[in-house]
């Protein structure tokens, strides 16, 4: 995944390499049965899913559509109650933001609980650059930091390591024990991890929602990662996209259980925290300092576009990855994007261009599944479609797409073309045979994963003509 | 200033309405919609009419409680008296082994506790974390439990803070029957009558112990919060 290659090219690359690797496929599908099957048991116990889905899908429109006022009214609220906001238009501003704050309280180092939108600027990079230690505390996280490596999944980071691989990971850098049982993996993460809480003068978090009523956060979590990350260190900074704002706190007692339920099959995580402010007069503990970031990054871009603003009512479940055929088959570091599956092909071409990501919408199957499983009912699959025609509609075919068309067109207006062009095919399809599905074959592309079938020896037209 | 460029380029684009059909989508389904008032009170109602349903009586409840409560792996206990409650924490005491308590200025958390012979560290004032880090349980009273999923529901003025109830390798929460309520939204009423709106800056459902499943999909508790929590309510 360097930044060098082009990202079809990578995708290509990539998905070439893991769609060959039956293993490591059985083994993700394997992983993906077991929340489906959770996941299944949860959403029957709702009394009516459906209309609960409907609901919390309405109140991520009301809040997008007057996303103006919510957003203001956030700020204003966590600004009243001693918290600093920070408004970032794009990446840049988003880490200088960050950096100014821990090089002010004159910090070492930085733990992060589980975020996103860090990766989303690169955050980590910068940081280490700067010569700060940080240390990403959710289990999945940590896992595929220590590999250098970009989350697999946006809900699941670490899904596609099998328990061998992360014991060799730990012995070699954390010299710990050689065990393959997860839950000493897990408790040799914990140890570490407990002192790094300790002694970290800087906590960063996400935020899944933010309320406009009462000027909240709100942070959905399983591993108690977050909390101590938001109470311990003596300043908390949450990076925040201006798309999770929420009417009111009333929102969450529909679209927390609701989150979980799609996420991970649960009916409700283990934390569901909302913080609103830095430690107030009247209470123990807290960080003295609470910075909440809010980052556009051309969230604004999507919010133009009046058919796929709809995007933005995501709220990052991670639900349509788990379903997705394309997804189970290519696997999540092949997108090569901070947020994977039907939803990062959806947003990625409009937050960092069309031409370069346009790919993605044509990988789908499109069939619907990552739409059926929406919590909040965005409209994915038909997004990637309107991807594919705003594509074509800016002359971003290509010109072999352009050329196949024109040819099309032409011979489909020409009976006698088509006819022609009808044997010259079946002439070609015996032609080629001896070259079928090797480097020299002119459609190498799709025949080398595929057979084709001998053409048949009449064509429609010649059986409807003897029929009479 | 950013926050004007940012609000007004939100305003930009929002002058154009929402593609009709893709709302229409969004608010399409196959069977029909009961009617629900709009505003606030209608999201309230959807809780209620839609998620999973727990009954009306306390005994409904507290029966939907336990089983969610199995579920997760939380101790849920039904005591009758406080003196009770007393007996369970001192018998807790001695299996694990308890030397350091971690409390905090509440009623009914002293109460419980007044009896045991232990070192005891208060966080309702000014404390070191280190200390609290050596606790071996964290004690702390709760604004309310949520039936609907099994949920104890803390601020940091009903939990000693914001760390007490996720530090030590243990949670304990002493609640009253009273405290029971069915949605996690009656829960959000709860504290905003206590407060009158002036909220506390740490609010959080705790549901179950500390679990991950990272690794494998394997369920291991006491990721990085307590391994173990436990809920005892004192019935009136």
């Amino acid at each position: 995944m360097s930044q060098s290659t082009n990202p079809f090219t990578q995708f290509q690359t990539d998905a070439d390499r893991v769609t060959a690797d039956d293993d490591r496929r059985r083994f993700l599908r394997t992983s993906l049965r077991g929340y489906q099957t959770t996941r299944t048991a949860t959403q029957d116990r709702f009394l009516d899913y459906e209309s609960a889905r409907i609901a919390a899908s309405d109140a991520k429109w009301e809040a997008i559509e007057n996303l103006d006022i919510y957003l203001a009214q956030f700020a204003d609220k966590l600004e009243a109650r001693g918290a600093t906001v920070h408004w970032c238009n794009d990446s840049e501003e988003a880490r200088n933001a960050i950096l100014e704050i821990i090089k002010k309280h004159d910090a070492k180092s930085v733990i992060k609980s589980k975020c996103m939108t860090t990766e989303e600027i690169h955050l980590n990079q910068l940081l280490e650059k700067e010569g700060f230690e940080v240390v990403e505390s959710d289990l999945g996280e940590f896992i595929v930091q220590l590999r250098d490596e970009a989350p697999y999944h946006f809900v699941f980071p670490a899904m596609h390591l099998k328990k061998e691989e992360i014991n060799t990971l730990f012995q070699e850098k954390l010299k710990s024990i050689n065990t393959n049982d997860p839950e000493e993996l897990t408790m040799v993460a914990r140890e570490v991890l407990r002192q790094k809480y300790l002694s970290a003068d800087i906590g960063i978090s996400g935020a899944n929602f933010g309320v406009a009523e009462t000027g909240m956060i709100s942070i959905t979590e399983n591993e108690g990662n977050a909390r101590l990350t938001t109470s311990l260190p003596k300043v908390h900074i949450s990076l925040m996209g201006i798309e999770k704002i929420i009417p009111r706190l009333d929102d969450l007692a529909l679209l927390l259980p609701v989150l979980a339920t799609a996420g991970t099959g649960q009916h409700l995580t283990c934390y569901n925290s909302q913080l609103g402010g830095p430690r107030q007069e009247d209470e123990s503990d807290g960080p003295i300092e609470m910075h909440v970031v809010l980052l556009d990054n051309h969230r604004t871009r999507l919010l133009a576009d009046p058919e796929q603003r709809d995007a933005l009512r995501c709220i990052r479940c991670g639900a349509c990855l788990n379903v997705c055929p394309i997804f189970k088959n290519v696997g999540g570091h092949t997108y090569g994007t901070t947020y994977q599956g039907p939803i990062g092909s959806v947003i990625t071409p409009h937050m960092r261009g069309l031409k370069d990501w346009k790919h993605l919408s044509h990988s789908s199957s499109l069939c619907g599944a990552c739409s059926e499983t929406c919590p909040v009912k965005i409209d994915l699959h038909h997004h990637l479609l309107r991807n594919r025609r705003n594509a074509a509609g800016k002359g971003q075919g290509g010109i072999a797409e352009r050329f196949l068309m024109l040819g099309f067109t032409v011979v489909m207006r020409r009976p006698w073309l088509y006819r022609l062009a009808g044997s010259l095919g079946k002439v070609g399809h015996v032609l080629t045979k001896p070259i079928h599905g090797t480097r020299i074959d002119p459609f190498y592309a799709w025949k080398k994963t595929r057979d084709l079938e001998d053409p048949a020896k009449q064509s429609f037209k010649q059986y409807w003509r003897a029929r009479k | 200033m950013s926050r004007d460029a940012i609000l007004g380029r939100i305003r930009e684009a929002l002058s154009v309405k929402t593609d009709p059909h893709v709302r229409e989508v969004a608010n399409k389904s196959s069977h029909s919609l009961p009617v629900l008032a709009n505003g606030p009170d209608g999201r309230t109602q959807a809780v209620k009419e839609f998620l999973p349903f727990v009954g009306d009586s306390l005994e409904d409840h507290i029966a939907a409680f336990k089983i969610l409560s199995d579920k997760l792996q939380t101790e849920f206990i039904v005591v009758p008296t406080i003196e009770a409650a007393k007996q369970a924490i001192e018998q807790m005491r001695e299996q694990h082994q308890w030397e350091r308590i971690g409390i905090h200025d509440h009623e009914l958390v002293q109460s419980c506790v007044d009896h045991l012979k232990v070192e005891f560290l208060n966080t309702s004032s000014n404390y070191s974390t280190s200390e609290l880090e050596k606790c071996d349980v964290g004690i702390s009273g709760c604004d309310a439990l949520i039936a609907q999923t099994a949920s104890a529901l803390v601020t940091n003025h009903s939990a000693g803070g914001r760390a007490l109830s996720v530090l030590p390798p243990h949670h304990v929460v002493v609640a009253e029957s009273s405290q029971m309520v069915t949605t996690m939204a009656d829960g959000f009423t709860i504290i905003r009558e206590k407060h009158n709106e002036k909220w506390p800056s740490f609010i959080s459902f705790i549901t179950g112990p500390s679990r991950t499943a990272d690794i494998e999909r394997v369920l291991v508790l006491g990721a990085h919060g307590p391994k173990k929590l436990t809920i005892i309510m004192i019935s009136a």
